[in-house]
């Protein structure tokens, strides 16, 4: 069978990634699929105990459906709000005035600094009695908050912070309008558009690939979301702020629950894999690729 | 009034309510940072006065060289900088090829590597983690940078996935072209996409060295020796469970961040640059 | 001639290889975590050691971590047999010893007459052998700053803890201590508990400093056997409403945080402390090697007390690993490593407490590590001596840890919110766990 010459070269050029998956991927998945089927902790011989895992998971363990209604919680609201800001700190960065750059550098700014060392300036800000928030909310005379304590007010704090630190959305769209051909925009001048018909259409299809991206990453990374709750509020006060992979994270390497740690770890994987699926499914209605589908 | 000075009365106003806008978004991005900088030149007790002190009465500013003094930064800043460069180098050489052969070549099964190069994204990091680390322990990269360094030279799903969106908006006219010139794949991807795509190229690098330079986990994780060890795990030894050095720790922060809004604000840069070399964009 | 000279330096050259050889060269790893400074106190211990065990070179292994993330080092590092010999070790101590994971000392112990020269309480047995040693003996101490009290006219308090301040009487004096922007106190007409200039007490919340407010009040958690909790008897949750109290009630103590320790980007309690902002701080012996650096007039007073004195016995340990490769050598570090004169700095220093006897009952070698600015005085009659009557956080009651962390802390959480009461809390809290099944006795 002769070989097309473009069939070679994509191969030739694709073959790290099949590598790395294999590598990276399909054995560590292996061993955790396999794992979910058995009781381990780690320094004994597992133990085999079949779909024992995932029943608990769904009878005996309260806090799964606990972990599961924060991170859905959390990610539906931190997604989209993260998604217009940021949107619409790339349109106000992407204008001609003078100094751009340093204004590019300071929204960067927060996604620079690492997690370590954000989570402890936040916590401080969040810090009822001492903290710089409650201090300006004194001043303005509105009602003082205990943000992170209060198990209503902890996730719309960590929301919050989630939206300061969106600087990585903020420049990929922005690199996506400098994208935009400036022929289409200047059309839509001259045929005497505003600039809402400019945004509808022309900005709005020509960043459509670009908001997919920002949504799906979006949304993986927050059903993934661990740094800022396991740092700041361990879960807390009350479970309100336990996330799934904090659940997770808590069973494998506190409690010695290995096996029943990869069952929740898949289980969070189906999950995120049927909501992109979603995402993927109706881009195909609202993405707007210029260069076509080969 | 005239036409024209409406217009331009208009103008003034859009471009003022587009500052404002813009430094109120930068007070709310640099307030955190801010209490970072006047805390770094503080004693501990200033640190925590109440009400918040904006300006320290007597500035330390030996909590800057006292870094290098508890703690070997130098070296941590000498590692970090090894990790970055080699992760830049792995970072380019792979996903570039990738994307561009998952958008520009055509060959069966080039669907379903990318739906499981995306799909990889969605698995949460605790389920790779302890297989992986028993592999390199196979091969004996314990306690080294090769399982710091070796991923990224194998593609990396972030980057794919975005350089895939951003190659699908440049038209098929230009390798078509090109292919009838008679050139090669490589010859297209290196003369005709790259120079298209080099914001995008950009933002890749800058995430590469954002990612490397606070990555946690994975020094954690492999790194035994204290010799070895890098910038993010020389931040956690000053913040331990129950003595934190927080001048030492606002100053040692302040030093791991300065390389980082160097870079990115001479990246962000090269958008501009890039773009005025692109061609296509007018 | 050349062919006979050769062969005689190869043949020294082999003789004096062979005994290079023979000599002992062992390499042993030591793993551990701590702040920079304990970092560099053990450094320069293990160094010592090596310069008094010619042929045995130490590597030092620090974490900058502890805790969960030192728990999933270790695991990892049992995954691929790279575990250090010997060193801290801090997650669930029976579960790894019932699955062989220690070194049992007790020939080594034995052999070397050590067992009764130590606090009873520092060695760990499993199954009647010693698998480990607590790394030092760590109490529950209570700081304040004479400065404070002297300004609100508040005395000091006693320092012998058999003769401490009733908790009424703390929280009256509490009271006084608190005092709002305005100058005014907590039960005064006009006081504004939003504007609070100092406050009268912070007591740490994490689970280890709960336990002397428990035993103090004649209760517990765990039943003896591990079967049954006993959070829902009254003596118990008095106790957390007593705390809680301190708090919502009477309002002399800020928000207590939430239930876990957690120091990242709290406000430092020490610096409140010597900034005026707090009058009174509960937390563990270890502050004092941060406090010895802050300058002000510390003080130490004994544990308040509700219905008798409890002192608390706590501290990491440090194990020697059964996968080892050199077992008399590795004992022979542990052993250094439990002696208080060779890490010297650390206990003088105020971050440890010695747990050999002599350095309790001698007074030269109590003199050691008390006399000393960073020790104030009162720290014996208070602490040291309180040691007597202290107990053991205890280690060997199975899932202790996801009962805490699963059931009791968000429980507490709502009771510290002032949320719900200490009893409906804990009976809840009762309830659930057993239900739960998590109760299955001692590790045995």
């Amino acid at each position: 069978m002769r070989i097309k010459k473009e069939t070679l070269w994509g191969w030739i050029l694709v073959s790290p990634l099949a590598l790395g998956l294999t590598l990276w991927v399909a054995f560590p998945l292996g061993v955790a699929v396999s794992m979910s089927l058995f009781k381990w902790n780690m320094i004994s011989e597992p133990t085999f105990i079949g779909l024992q895992n995932y029943w608990f998971m769904i009878a005996g363990d309260h806090l799964f459906w606990q972990s599961l209604k924060v991170t859905l919680i959390f990610t539906l609201t931190s997604v989209p709000l993260q998604m217009l800001l940021a949107f619409v700190a790339a349109l106000l960065l992407n204008a001609k005035v003078r100094c751009m750059g340093v204004f590019r550098t300071i929204y960067y700014l927060p996604a620079l600094i690492p997690a370590m060392v954000s989570t402890a300036l936040w916590m401080f800000l969040y810090n009822p009695q001492y903290g710089l928030l409650n201090l300006l909310l004194d001043k303005l005379g509105l009602p003082t908050q205990q943000w992170l304590i209060d198990s209503d007010m902890v996730i719309p704090s960590l929301v919050l912070m989630s939206l300061w630190s969106m600087g990585n959305v903020v420049v990929i769209f922005l690199a996506g309008l400098q994208g935009i051909p400036k022929e289409l925009e200047e059309a839509c001048l001259i045929d005497g558009g505003n600039y809402w018909h400019r945004m509808r259409a022309v900005i709005l299809p020509q960043m459509s690939p670009v908001i997919f991206y920002n949504l799906v990453i979006g949304v993986i990374g927050g059903l993934q979301t661990f740094t800022q709750p396991y740092v700041m509020t361990k879960g807390g006060p009350s479970n309100a702020s336990l996330t799934l992979m904090l659940h997770l994270y808590r069973q494998a390497f506190t409690f010695n629950k290995m096996g029943y740690a990869n069952a929740l770890a898949l289980v969070l994987l189906v999950m995120t894999i049927a909501v992109s699926l979603l995402v993927f499914r109706s881009s195909k209605s609202w993405v707007y690729y210029e260069g076509g589908r080969k | 009034m005239t036409a024209s000075a409406g217009i331009r009365s208009r103008r003034a106003l859009s471009r003022l309510s587009l500052y404002l806008a813009l430094c109120l978004g930068a007070v709310f991005c640099l307030l955190p940072f801010a209490w970072q900088l006047r805390s770094s030149i503080m004693t501990m007790s200033e640190i925590f006065s109440y009400p918040p002190k904006l300006l320290p009465s007597d500035p330390q500013w030996k909590n800057y060289p006292e870094v290098f003094q508890i703690i070997p930064f130098g070296r941590y800043y000498l590692n970090t900088a090894i990790l970055v460069a080699w992760n830049a180098a792995g970072v380019l050489l792979s996903n570039i090829s990738i994307a561009f052969a998952l958008t520009r070549v055509r060959f069966r099964g080039r669907n379903l590597l990318f739906a499981l190069s995306v799909g990889t994204l969605m698995i949460p990091s605790t389920v790779t983690m302890i297989p992986t680390f028993i592999e390199w322990s196979w091969i004996g990269g314990l306690n080294s940078f090769l399982p710091l360094i070796v991923p990224s030279f194998f593609g990396n799903a972030f980057f794919i996935f975005m350089l895939v969106q951003f190659f699908r908006t440049i038209p098929f006219d230009y390798d078509e072209a090109a292919l009838i010139d008679g050139a090669s794949y490589p010859r297209i991807m290196i003369r005709v996409i790259v120079p298209m795509a080099r914001p995008i190229i950009a933002v890749m690098v800058i995430f590469t060295f954002l990612n490397t330079w606070n990555d946690f986990m994975g020094p954690l994780l492999y790194l035994n020796d204290s010799k070895l060890f890098t910038l993010a795990l020389g931040l956690k030894s000053l913040l331990s469970s129950y003595n934190s050095y927080w001048h030492i720790l606002m100053a040692a922060a302040t030093l791991v961040i300065l390389p980082l809004v160097i870079v990115f604000f001479i990246g962000q840069k090269s958008f501009i640059a890039g773009l005025a070399m692109g061609g296509i964009k007018g | 001639m050349i062919r006979a000279k050769l062969a005689l330096v190869a043949a020294l050259l082999a003789t004096g290889l062979s005994m290079g050889l023979s000599a002992e060269n062992v390499k042993l790893t030591f793993m551990f975590w701590g702040s920079p400074a304990e970092d560099q106190a053990i450094r320069k211990a293990l160094k010592d050691f090596e310069t008094a065990n010619p042929g045995i070179t130490v590597e030092p292994l620090y974490a900058v971590y502890s805790g969960t993330e030192y728990d999933a080092k270790m695991k990892a590092m049992s995954e691929s047999d790279t575990l250090p010999d010997a060193g801290y070790f801090g997650g669930r101590f029976y579960e790894y010893a019932s699955n062989d994971f220690f070194m049992d000392l007790t020939p080594y112990v034995r052999r070397d007459g050590m067992e009764k020269d130590y606090l009873p309480q520092t060695w760990i047995k499993y199954k009647g052998k010693i698998m480990g040693a607590y790394t030092a003996a760590e109490a529950e101490v209570m700081y304040y700053n004479k400065d404070t009290l002297a300004k609100a006219g508040v005395p000091l308090p006693p320092t012998d803890y058999k003769k401490a301040w009733s908790w009424s009487d703390a929280v009256k004096y509490w009271t006084k201590l608190t005092v709002d922007t305005k100058g005014k106190h907590p039960g005064e007409a006009g006081f504004d508990p939003k504007h609070i200039a100092c406050f009268g007490i912070f007591h740490e919340t994490w689970t280890g400093m709960l336990w002397p407010r428990l035993w103090g009040n004649g209760g517990d958690v765990f039943s003896a056997d591990g079967k049954d909790v006993l959070i829902d008897k009254p003596e118990t949750y008095q106790a957390i409403q007593q705390l809680a109290d301190l708090r919502n009630k009477y309002m002399v103590m800020s928000s207590p945080g939430l239930t876990e320790y957690n120091s990242t980007g709290k406000t430092d309690p020490k610096v409140l402390l010597q900034n005026g902002q707090i009058a009174f701080y509960v937390s563990g012996a270890w502050e004092l090697l941060d406090f010895a650096k802050m300058d002000f007039p510390l003080g130490v007073g004994a544990l308040p007390i509700a219905k008798k004195p409890a002192q608390l016995y706590i501290s990491g340990v440090n194990v020697v690993f059964k996968k080892t490769k050199h077992p008399d050598e590795a004992w022979k570090l542990q052993k250094w490593m439990m002696m208080p004169e060779k890490c010297q700095e650390l206990y003088s220093g105020g971050l440890w407490m010695p747990t050999k006897k002599s350095w309790y009952e001698n007074k030269a070698d109590l003199s050691k590590w008390l006399d000393n600015p960073a020790h104030p005085k009162g720290f014996k009659e208070a602490v040291v001596d309180s040691m007597l009557i202290s107990r053991n956080e205890p280690l060997n009651i199975r899932n202790s840890d996801q009962i805490w962390l699963e059931y009791i802390n968000p429980e507490l959480d709502k009771v510290w919110q002032g949320k719900d009461t200490a009893e409906n809390a804990m009976k809840r809290a009762a309830a659930a766990i057993r239900k739960s099944g998590l109760l299955e006795g001692l590790w045995e």
